[in-house]
């Protein structure tokens, strides 16, 4: 007992892990709610396009050395107008429109960044994040962040989920079907903002989307599943922090935190999956 | 007197420069039927889209219980095909039907017990009270069809459209949701249906509108389904039976 309250809750006593650890749980709450309305929406690659059109402003801001919340929100929200203005044109399909966004958002973010002279490990900021730099002003925003973004998505719960289910006859009832999309890409960009710093840009996805997935294959309804992820990202949270505090204390391996975080997500999802197989299997 | 349930004239739809349907004309009473028939591309559905107000019109006027389609939409409920909705989504036959009371309880709230109630009764209507907890994907094909059928009834619409709502569907469920419709006749709701089952179209609808792009013919279904009619419409796909009845294979 004692062996494990040392490898499980001692690495939390000191200050910057348990505000790491409020971060990710903050994070999977939105993460949650979000990515259970983007896999009924199979719009994973959204997400996926968002986190790097956000890196120019993020390094305009670094450059600037202004804050780079601020900077993730512009380019955030930016970008998911240009999108959406892009694909009102019906001959522009969607996955077009994002694989531009993404192609010249980067490289105008590279072009930004290559201009500072710690190109290096401010790239790497920006990729991977640094959650165990997160102070509690950061806290402060993130939770901010998480309230609004999951405020919405509870606010807007059943025409969400009719316009995801039935879109025709979502727009048939009269609600404004383009507008719910703005809607709903606004919070992914309001995520991505949220989580930029503490896990980066490219880590994101994890947080997004691989809890969503598990959580489809083992809870009943929209609302469990929502709860099931959160849950999740919360426990692999709380298990990666452990072992990369443990490793690089005990055994001076560096392991980066905010990985291991979503390694252990990804391991969660697998055997989530494993066994709803053999579950399927032994009926 | 009360407007019919829906006036159609001169109406072009579709989107950009080349109409997908042109100059149809004709009205629908309240507590009538139209059958739309037309093969394939014909433009029913667009049509359908245009009396839902989601089509702009290039030409004429729709009119909804005396109104313009944005504004009778509470009025309208759209029965989409089954075949066309993720069976993967987690939702129940349940949660379905209360779709259709959503307009109702409005921006913010969550369904009421009395849109609970609405709900319970209507798929009660389609036979499958028993199946409210089912998750919809887990239905069958004939079943997932009723379910979207009691989602319209819950809605309490005055004028159903549906789009091919008896392909993919078995004897049961059709004799079931041409019942249902009978009953919503009854009560003064108006039916148009988008088919190409045409003993289906005879069966359910008095009045029938054969397209083709555009009208061939609007009118009492005898008259408006000749086979001389259907043949300039499906071409070789039109097959006259030994007992008269004709048929389409395409």
């Amino acid at each position: 007992m004692a062996g494990l309250r040392r490898l499980l809750l001692d690495p939390f006593a000191v200050p910057f892990m348990a505000r790491a650890l409020v971060v990710v749980v903050l994070l999977g709450i939105l993460g949650g709610v979000l990515g259970v309305h983007l896999l009924l929406r199979r719009k994973a690659f959204v997400t996926e396009a968002l986190q790097h059109t956000v890196f120019p402003g993020v390094a305009v801001a670094f450059v600037a050395g202004q804050s780079l919340l601020v900077g993730a929100e512009v380019a955030a929200a930016v970008s998911v107008v240009l999108l959406h203005v892009l694909t009102r044109d019906d001959r522009v399909d969607t996955d077009s429109a994002l694989a531009l966004l993404v192609a010249t958002f980067f490289a105008l973010g590279v072009v930004v960044v290559s201009r500072s002279d710690s190109f290096q490990s401010s790239l790497t900021a920006l990729l991977f994040g640094r959650i165990l730099a997160v102070d509690a002003r950061q806290i402060a925003e993130t939770a901010l962040l998480v309230v609004a973004g999951a405020g919405v998505l509870v606010a807007l719960h059943k025409e969400l989920l009719l316009r995801a289910f039935d879109p025709a006859g979502g727009a048939a009832l009269g609600y404004p079907v383009r507008r719910l999309d703005l809607v709903l890409d606004l919070v992914v960009a309001l995520a991505v903002v949220a989580a930029v710093r503490a896990v980066g840009t490219v880590l994101l996805v994890a947080f997004l989307v691989t809890p969503a997935a598990a959580a489809r294959l083992w809870c009943r309804g929209v609302p469990a599943m929502m709860v099931g992820a959160a849950a999740l990202t919360a426990l692999c949270g709380w298990l990666g922090l452990a072992a990369s505090y443990q490793a690089s204390v005990h055994h001076g391996l560096r392991l980066a935190p905010g990985a291991l975080v979503v390694v252990a997500i990804t391991a969660a999802f697998l055997v989530i999956a494993a066994a709803t197989r053999v579950r399927a299997a032994l009926r | 007197m009360t407007a019919a349930a829906l006036v159609l004239r001169g109406v072009t739809a579709g989107y950009g420069r080349e109409p997908a349907v042109e100059d149809v004309t004709g009205r629908v009473e309240q507590g009538g039927s139209l059958a739309l028939v037309g093969p394939n591309g014909a433009g029913k559905s667009t049509l359908i889209k245009a009396v839902l107000g989601l089509v702009p019109l290039l030409q004429g006027t729709v009119e909804v219980l005396g109104r313009p389609p944005a504004q009778a939409r509470g009025q309208v409920a759209y029965v989409p095909q089954a075949e066309a909705l993720d069976r993967s989504f987690p939702i129940t036959a349940l949660q379905v039907v209360l779709m259709g009371r959503y307009r109702t309880v409005g921006w913010l709230r969550r369904p009421g017990p009395a849109d609970k109630a609405l709900a319970a009764e209507a798929l009660e209507r389609v036979g499958l009270a028993g199946r409210a907890a089912s998750r919809f994907g887990t239905l069958s094909g004939g079943q997932r069809q009723r379910v979207l059928m009691a989602r319209a009834v819950a809605q309490q619409a005055r004028l159903l459209l549906l789009d091919e709502p008896f392909t993919g569907v078995d004897t049961t469920s059709t004799d079931v949701l041409l019942e249902v419709l009978d009953g919503l006749r009854a009560d003064g709701v108006a039916v148009v249906m988008a088919t190409h089952d045409l003993s289906v179209a005879h069966l359910a609808c008095g009045d029938a509108c054969l397209i083709n792009r555009r009208q061939v013919a609007f009118g009492p279904i005898q008259e408006a389904l000749t086979a001389e009619r259907l043949r300039e419409t499906y071409g070789a796909g039109a097959v006259v039976l030994a007992g008269g009845s004709t048929i389409v294979t395409a």
